[in-house]
């Protein structure tokens, strides 16, 4: 299995999708070799500044605590407790979170056993070992390993509050399939989600999928941000909270640890568009019935 | 053209942006010049325009048309409301304003909306919608203005092509996979966050040539160069582009959301002609992977990316220019 990394430097880094793909042999994707960490820490870009954000170790310890706690069995089992301490660990700015750079040093110099362990996909069918997919280390926000965790964090979360997080990581199929609509990145539409999954209205990774594509169909005619208005947020909590990482403890490993103060999501807004996508995930549930039994 | 259950207005709906003023902490407070950060013409707002860099939040003004008289007349919409929308795909932003109407019902509604700069890599879309109760359901998109307005985070210009970023560097010092590169003149990298082109400071006079304010000669190479390495960028991002598209769980690939998107938007037009972009984007794939031909391809791609950097009128500018050149030796 691949290990980590020999060479841990002090601070974190910026690796570059051509630097990165010097790196992702088939040996690595395959869990058989490591990432050579002298040579990759040669050609990636220290963040610059003495903020204590760029700790590599603050990183590095958290993912330690992950594979010691979940490292024997299911690995999606972790996502759910990973991606809010990961959001807490890494206090970013969006803007800052939207560099794929940063994550793919994560996935190479920081954590790449993480990498391997979390998306091995087992042997193949004739035996030979499975390739973990090169997007877990450079791919897209929703795809790499750990951008796609911080990015979920972030944006189903409750202001301060991760629990929602938690259990939209907690369900694969609302994990990997929501980052990628723009429909959530309206905080009642992400609540209201989350909401449904809470009060069983749906459950399995179908049911999911069905309330997913139904609610972003109905998008396009329908304005959620009139229908249930989110508050305004002025950035200042979010500012706050970057600038305590300098004196922040690692987070609680058994309780969620605390997000940026910002105001919660309108629950007047949330249960105004739970109550409705639940009715538009009904009539779809309806019609496909019908539309099989007609068959 | 999309077909809609409901009624929709038939009038443009137009919007402007009218005013920007910028706030940081403390006493920061700055009144973009308009006229340098705005352009309504482009409908673009070049934020990197301010004076000062300490800010955090810029609030734009804005005002909006809408068709008052046809949303009187035909009476199918109430409780009218029109909202302005800023989006960036990059952070996944989406801030919503609600704008007000005017006096008078002369369709002129006008507000302010935020743009919080932690938020966004470099440029936001900035929409107007307008939404109203039709037929008992309340939120419909009655109407939308044609073509967003772009609000650019750091440009000095307001302009919506992003200019296209030279630097040079030495590919013998620098960093290790320029020094295997070391005897090339320049480099396109699109692994980041804008294409960048970097040229090596190591090769004798090249230099000197790009940024000539030499003989008409070597001004002349030196525009010939800069068009050839811009279509090498384009090439070079859009098979980036292609490379880094997303595919939906139906097989329906998927726009890139930052400049990847844009630029295959407005490159497959001349590489798959006479079909709509949805469909071109989709045909590119295929090929890609291997269903169809994707050297077949290349041409039509080398074509877009050649006319998008003006590599023919260039060319056509220095051929002339070397014909005269050689008259005046003779003359």
């Amino acid at each position: 299995m691949t290990s980590r990394p020999e060479y841990l430097p002090e601070r974190l880094a910026l690796l570059s999708g051509a630097q990165a793909a010097d790196f992702l042999s088939a040996g690595l994707l395959e869990g058989r070799e490591d990432v050579p960490s002298i040579a990759l820490n040669k050609v990636a870009e220290p963040l610059s500044g003495d903020e204590a954000r760029w700790l590599l170790h603050r990183v590095r310890d958290l993912v330690d605590d992950a594979l010691a706690m979940f490292g024997g069995g299911r690995p999606t089992v972790a996502d759910a407790w990973l991606a809010p301490r990961l959001h807490d660990t890494l206090r970013l700015t969006r803007a800052e979170a939207a560099d794929k750079g940063l994550w793919a040093y994560l996935a190479l110099g920081v954590a790449p056993d993480y990498v391997v362990w979390r998306h091995a996909p087992g042997p193949n069918p004739d035996g030979s070992p499975g390739s973990v997919a090169r997007d877990r280390f450079v791919g897209t926000l929703d795809k790499q390993t750990f951008a796609r965790l911080w990015w979920a964090a972030e944006l189903f979360r409750d202001g301060v509050d991760y629990r929602p997080a938690e259990v939209a990581c907690g369900n694969q199929e609302m994990f990997n399939s929501a980052l990628r609509l723009d429909i959530i990145d309206h905080r009642p539409t992400a609540q209201a989600f989350i909401s449904l999954i809470e009060s069983g209205t749906v459950g399995t990774g179908r049911e999911v999928n069905a309330l997913l594509a139904a609610a972003n169909a109905a998008a396009a005619t329908l304005m959620y941000d009139v229908i249930a208005p989110d508050v305004e947020r002025d950035g200042g909590a979010v500012r706050e909270w970057i600038a305590a990482a300098e004196s922040a403890i690692p987070p609680p490993r058994h309780r969620l640890p605390e997000g940026p103060a910002e105001e919660r999501v309108p629950e007047e807004s949330v249960r105004k568009l739970a109550a409705h996508f639940g009715e538009l995930f009904r009539e779809g549930r309806v019609r496909g019935r019908t539309s099989r039994e007609n068959e | 053209m999309r077909a809609y259950p409901y009624p929709r207005l038939t009038g443009a709906v137009t919007a402007r942006v009218t005013a920007v003023r910028l706030r940081g902490a403390g006493e920061c407070r700055e009144v973009l010049d308009y006229v340098k950060a705005c352009s309504a013409i482009e409908q673009v707002v070049a934020l990197g325009t301010a004076e000062r860099d300490d800010w955090h939040t810029a609030c734009l003004s804005l005002s909006a048309t809408v068709p008052a008289r046809e949303i009187r007349n035909k009476g199918h919409w109430s409780d009218v409301s029109v909202v302005a929308v800023l989006t960036d795909g990059a952070t996944n932003v989406r801030t919503v304003a609600r704008l007000e109407p005017g006096a008078g019902g002369s369709g002129e509604w006008t507000g302010e909306i935020e743009l919080n700069r932690d938020q966004h890599l470099d440029r936001a879309s900035l929409a107007v919608h307008v939404v109203a109760t039709v037929g008992g359901v309340p939120g419909r998109v009655i109407a939308s203005m044609e073509r967003d307005w772009v609000v650019d985070v750091t440009a000095e210009a307001p302009s919506r092509d992003q200019e296209l970023d030279v630097t040079s560097v030495s590919f013998g010092r620098g960093a290790e996979w320029l020094r295997e590169l070391r005897d090339a003149p320049w480099v396109v990298d699109t692994s980041g966050r804008l294409p960048t082109v970097r040229l090596n400071s190591d090769f004798e006079g090249l230099v000197a040539l790009m940024e000539s304010e030499g003989t008409p000669t070597e001004k002349a190479v030196a525009e010939v160069l800069r068009a050839h390495m811009c279509a090498e960028v384009w090439a070079a991002v859009f098979h980036t582009a292609i490379g880094d598209i997303e595919i939906e769980e139906d097989g329906t690939p998927q726009f890139p959301p930052d400049w990847r998107g844009a630029v295959l938007r407005e490159m497959l037009p001349d590489v798959v002609p006479t079909r709509s972009l949805e469909d071109a984007l989709r045909e590119v794939h295929r090929r890609r992977v291997g269903e169809g031909s994707w050297a077949d391809l290349q041409p039509r791609i080398h074509y877009a990316a050649a006319r998008r950097a003006k590599v023919p009128q260039a060319l056509a500018a220095t051929v002339r220019g070397i014909e005269r050149l050689d008259q005046e030796t003779h003359a």
